[in-house]
């Protein structure tokens, strides 16, 4: 009898704690709260004194290498901002499932660090950013919020600018080239050519592919074939919609095929040759650093990988990629940009509380100085904010910079986050790795590309 | 008196079945439906705007190529590895329960990699194949082996077998041991009289006698295998050029990559419905044949 009522206590005991397990949140501080804004704010009101107020929000980040930055910057924010507690998320191998997850599990993060298409596909969950809601929007650069405007509403901060091209290792190249290599001296396929012949002379591999999906797809293929050196955006999405329907082909497109000719060159003299598809950014890195190859196709993020390996006197720059042999080509002696990740603030499942302490922990982040300082230092990139006086030190970002400065560097997106669907860079990019393998010729990647856009279609 | 007892039963049957019940209601049956009434819409996993769109993402699932190739190498997989770790884990269960010298040494040691989560070991055994056997393959001259196997398109769907199969067959041969020792010793040992050698005596009275146990191994080991995902993500990520992109990988790859979570659902529902007819069928066919002790 005593078991039988034991086992009856247990059951219940267990019963009750799995209902207060299922049962819902009614802290309007935690993410995740129920999302209706006005009650949210009516219950401000009648609530106790702001300044005793406690908020909790949530920051989702998608940039890799750069955590213990992030959660040093909170701590700063948590210490000036008394009351705003700042849960960080990082991000894992696949930014965006993780992001579908937090939201269907209704704890959609107060702020998050995305992709433009990402936030473009989510807009409607995402605050509005207002100058009235938020002052320090004229601290901001205003060409590089283009790319997270949408239907005339901003969604969107970015974090960085980022440039990419052929980073090169400048020791090599000096020494390939007899002097102090210029990266204004190449301004044709055919000049970047008569280089990689000069560095191999030396020993060195004259380049180098990483290649991953992510590099090949959506670095080259997607921003340069699809990017503004094509035309305007009408122009752009004309074209997709011509492959849409079957009417463009990429073989008997000249953008195309004097890119894929560039992408054969670098693909010739690549250090990866003999296995193309190992894809490590880091064993690349290495490479580079220490001379093995003296160029590699990526961007100014790199330096996360190559700042722990650099010597005293190391330097490296950017070589832009040339699509022709044409040197009166603009884009030819210019670099690809973009804003490539932007800070945005749910308006979905979190509270009015908790936007406002989002958009203030956003304000922090482009603002603060210190916030600036530790952002440029690890990260090394230029950041597009106004009132930021911190020097680069990463000799990338200094080449973005000075790329910039010098009206040579375009904006990939342009005014049309949209243009490349959110998976271009995995399907396409497979396709760009095959190529690079030798797995099919340009003719079939042309089919391939142009069967992903037709299946699009239907 | 009678009514009393009855309800007093009843209640003590409630007490105990109805949280279970709840509890396979909210995590199986409710995820389930929930599941099967999102394949019917257009939803991307994000947008708060969802639209009825019908059986259009099952005849999308139907149409698409790269899906029904997906499920051939599928298919190709799961052979391979389902015959492969089944005859490594009971092999190696013949060999620790011959009475072998630190055969519990050995069987800790079989197991272990199954105790170790697919993420994890797809990490290691890429660096085995990108790093560590291209380094002996160059260092001692063998071409063949200075290249990773994880780049080419049929070594990596290979590499891929082999760690499944490394994973598995461990998992499997406890059940094999299990079964081994519970056959009759007195049996073998008439057999032996008889005259049987040893490859005869498992044949003819170990194999048939541990029918049960290969049932149970080959059901897990294809329903492991068919819904393979953590090992396809790290060791492969679907590469070289999607060239192994299992199923279930295809499917994750559709929902969250693609944003297509209507037609990701769907591949999943029929997945499901392929894994249950499989796995029924194989249960059916293998206990047809069993051999009562």
């Amino acid at each position: 009898m005593k078991r039988k009522w034991i086992s009856v206590l247990l059951m219940i005991v267990m019963t009750a704690s799995m209902l207060a397990g299922c049962g819902s949140k009614q802290d309007s501080g935690t993410p995740g709260a129920e999302p209706d804004n006005k009650a949210a704010a009516e219950k401000t009101d009648e609530s106790a004194p702001a300044d005793a107020k406690e908020v909790n929000i949530s920051f989702y980040s998608t940039q890799t290498g750069i955590d213990d930055t992030y959660l040093d910057i909170i701590d700063h924010f948590e210490a000036d901002n008394p009351g705003i507690t700042v849960e960080y998320i990082a991000a894992g191998d696949d930014q965006l499932q993780k992001w579908m997850s937090l939201y269907a599990s209704n704890e959609g993060p107060t702020v998050s660090l995305m992709d433009p298409i990402n936030i473009w596909e989510n807009q409607d969950r995402m605050r509005e950013m207002t100058k009235e809601d938020c002052p320090w929007l004229d601290n901001i650069l205003e060409e590089s919020l283009v790319s997270y405007i949408y239907n005339d509403k901003l969604y969107g901060i970015p974090m960085s600018a980022a440039g990419y091209g052929l980073l090169y290792n400048q020791k090599v190249l000096d020494e390939a080239v007899g002097g102090t290599f210029d990266p204004a001296s190449i301004k044709t396929r055919s000049d970047l050519e008569a280089l990689f012949k000069k560095i191999e002379a030396t020993g060195a591999a004259g380049s180098m592919f990483t290649g991953v999906n992510w590099s090949l797809g959506s670095h080259y293929l997607g921003a340069l074939v699809y990017g503004p050196a094509r035309g305007d955006v009408a122009t752009r999405d004309a074209f997709v919609q011509a492959q849409k329907s079957g009417e463009a082909n990429l073989i008997d497109d000249s953008l195309f095929n004097g890119l894929m000719d560039t992408f054969d060159l670098i693909a010739e003299y690549n250090y990866n040759k003999k296995d193309p598809l190992v894809g490590n950014v880091n064993m690349d890195a290495e490479a580079l650093v220490t001379g093995k190859a003296g160029t590699w196709f990526m961007g100014d993020w790199a330096w996360v990988y190559l700042a722990d390996l650099v010597a005293e006197g190391d330097s490296f720059g950017i070589i832009p990629i040339p699509y022709s042999d044409d040197p009166d080509d603009k884009f030819n002696t210019s670099i690809p940009l973009s804003y490539p990740k932007g800070y945005c603030v749910d308006a979905s499942q979190n509270t009015e509380e908790q936007q406002e302490a989002g958009l203030k922990f956003i304000e922090y982040i482009t603002s603060n100085e210190y916030a600036q300082k530790v952002s440029i230092d690890v990260g090394g990139q230029a950041l597009p904010y106004k009132n930021c006086t911190a020097e680069i030190k990463s000799p990338l970002g200094q080449a973005t910079q000075k790329y910039i400065s010098e009206g040579k560097a375009y904006d990939i997106y342009d005014g049309s986050v949209n243009g490349l669907p959110s998976d271009f860079w995995y399907e396409c990019g497979a396709y760009t790795c095959e190529y690079l393998a030798g797995a099919c010729d340009r003719k079939q990647l042309s089919e391939k590309v142009g069967s992903y856009w037709k299946a699009l279609e239907n | 008196m009678n009514a009393t007892k009855k309800i007093k039963n009843l209640r003590l049957f409630a007490l105990f079945v109805v949280p279970s019940v709840f509890i396979w209601m909210t995590v199986v049956i409710i995820p389930l439906l929930y599941g099967v009434a999102i394949t019917f819409t257009d939803w991307n996993g994000l947008s708060m705007d969802i639209h009825f769109i019908g059986i259009k993402n099952y005849i999308a699932v139907f149409r698409d190529t790269a899906f029904l190739t997906s499920m051939l190498k599928t298919v190709l997989y799961v052979f391979l590895s389902v015959l492969g770790s089944n005859l490594i884990a009971f092999l190696l269960a013949l060999a620790v329960t011959s009475g072998m010298k630190g055969q519990s040494l050995f069987r800790t040691g079989f197991f272990t990699p199954n105790i170790i989560g697919g993420i994890i070991l797809g990490y290691i055994w890429n660096f085995i194949f990108s790093y560590a056997i291209t380094g002996i393959g160059e260092r001692m001259g063998i071409e063949g082996l200075s290249t990773s196997m994880l780049t080419h398109p049929t070594k990596a769907l290979t590499a891929l077998i082999i760690v499944t199969i490394w994973q598995m067959s461990g998992y499997l041969m406890v059940i094999y041991i299990a079964g081994l020792t519970n056959v009759s010793q007195e049996l073998i040992e008439a057999a032996r009289i008889d005259g049987a050698s040893p490859w005869q005596i498992v044949r003819n009275v170990k194999f048939p006698l541990i029918r049960n146990s290969v049932t149970i191994c080959i059901f897990l080991s294809i329903t492991r295998t068919f819904m393979s995902f953590d090992l396809n993500l790290s060791l492969t990520s679907g590469g070289p050029y999607k060239s192994t992109e299992l199923i279930a990988y295809k499917i994750y790859q559709t929902a969250f990559s693609s944003m297509e979570f209507g037609k990701g659902q769907a591949q999943a529902l029929v997945l499901f419905v392929i894994v249950v007819t499989v796995s029924l069928l194989q249960v059916y066919f293998t206990r047809r044949g069993a051999v009562e002790e």
